[in-house]
């Protein structure tokens, strides 16, 4: 746990006091203010908000996400990998480097950890399989995913 | 590519109090300007007439004159995407037509900011927890653990959607536990719908401008005793997205 806090706080990422437990977002964090500014604030009109180009890719419904057997079939990867004996908590630095400055965490992850951390980065780093598994979100029938599913398994 | 006449609209960040400071530039390069009537005011810049790209930079550019605005007084801001015809327009539809609910929220937004809070499960840790709290999710595991993926692909969906479920109700637990943790340093709180599987809060917290040191001292206070369970993560000082609204039609 020691071990697990230093790494975090040897980041890059300045803190503002306190004693680096919280991750503050970059100046350029987009995914931290993303809904905020695409579903809050004031309009006037529904007629008058123009049309969007491109808007597809950025907007994610998590409730879909969550809710969808890609989903499920990693939990249940994630879950299978766990080793019951060990008390350690392994998956920590890399959380807290995902969690503090996206880019920066390309260690070696399970899909798992990997898993949309994107989203809690600062820019879009659409490296390895977090990029594509945020954007296929809407391909969530269990045709497609069972056909990821089996040839992404292979290793093991 | 055309600049003048019936080809370009005027987008509008947000609004303010006048005299207003309309410096820099905005979506696409174009010039922020300063559309005022009678005390208030519509930051805007022109974009051509049309759909508009929601792209990366369009979406930043939008957050940063809204934050920069904000260095300077209150701000309300619009949603991105908001595009009146022109600055005429501007005054008549949005200043003058909604006059009264847009002072009013000048004057209550004055010295406040909003914070961002989202705070997300550390994985191993959540996952032990669903295991050590549930019979069935432990039963099922230990039984299809050491079976081909193949032969157990319902049992793992099965068991995935035990674990989201699992998640689901502790997520409920841990946001409320945020929140009053947070509630006496904000003069409004709006919780967000999560944008991540592992996501226990996604709060928007509207503070006195004078309170932000100590509610960022009790975030940290917060993170450590959750520490490694939960990683927490702060955005903010931002425009009060989450706490300004118009009423349609009022």
């Amino acid at each position: 746990m020691a071990s697990a806090m230093q790494q975090h706080r040897g980041g890059t990422q300045p803190y503002r006091g306190g004693s680096g437990y919280v991750a503050r977002s970059s100046s350029s964090g987009l995914y931290d203010v993303l809904e905020l500014i695409l579903d809050k604030g004031l309009v006037i009109d529904v007629f008058v908000r123009v049309s969007l180009i491109g808007i597809e890719i950025l907007t994610i419904d998590a409730r879909i996400v969550i809710a969808s057997v890609d989903t499920y079939l990693r939990f249940a990867e994630a879950v299978n990998r766990l080793d019951l004996m060990s008390t350690e908590t392994q998956g920590l630095p890399e959380l807290m480097d995902g969690i503090t400055e996206g880019g920066a965490s390309s260690k070696t992850k399970g899909a798992l950890q990997g898993a949309r951390e994107a989203l809690f980065g600062d820019d879009e780093d659409e490296d390895e399989d977090s990029g594509s598994s945020s954007r296929r979100k809407s391909s969530s029938s269990s045709k497609s995913t069972r056909r990821r599913s089996s040839s992404s398994r292979k290793k093991s | 590519m055309p600049r003048r006449g019936a080809n370009t609209a005027s987008y509008v960040y947000g609004v303010l109090r006048t005299p207003a400071r309309g410096k820099g530039k905005g979506i696409d390069g174009r010039p922020l300007r300063v559309v005022s009537a009678n005390g208030i005011a519509a930051l805007a810049s022109d974009v051509p007439e049309g759909p508009l790209e929601a792209g990366r930079d369009e979406l930043l550019t939008h957050a940063r004159v809204l934050e920069r605005a904000l260095e300077g007084g209150a701000v309300l801001p619009m949603q991105f995407g908001v595009v009146l015809p022109d600055d005429d327009a501007i005054r008549a539809e949005l200043l003058a037509a909604h006059r009264e609910q847009l002072e009013a929220q000048l004057d209550e937004m004055e010295g406040k900011v909003e914070m961002n809070v989202k705070a997300l499960y550390s994985e191993e840790t959540v996952l032990r927890e669903v295991l050590e709290e549930s019979r069935e999710i432990a039963g099922l595991r230990a039984a299809i653990q050491d079976q081909p993926e193949d032969a157990t692909y319902y049992e793992r969906i099965r068991l995935g959607e035990l674990i989201a479920g699992a998640m689901a109700a502790k997520r409920e637990e841990d946001e409320q536990m945020v929140i009053s943790y947070l509630a006496p340093h904000a003069v409004a709180i709006q919780a967000g719908a999560p944008i991540h599987e592992r996501m226990v809060a996604n709060v928007s917290l509207l503070l006195e401008s004078d309170r932000e040191g100590p509610f960022e001292d009790a975030l940290e206070e917060l993170g450590a005793e959750q520490h490694p369970r939960i990683a927490f993560k702060l955005t903010g000082p931002l425009p009060p997205h989450s706490f300004v609204e118009l009423s349609v039609g009022a």
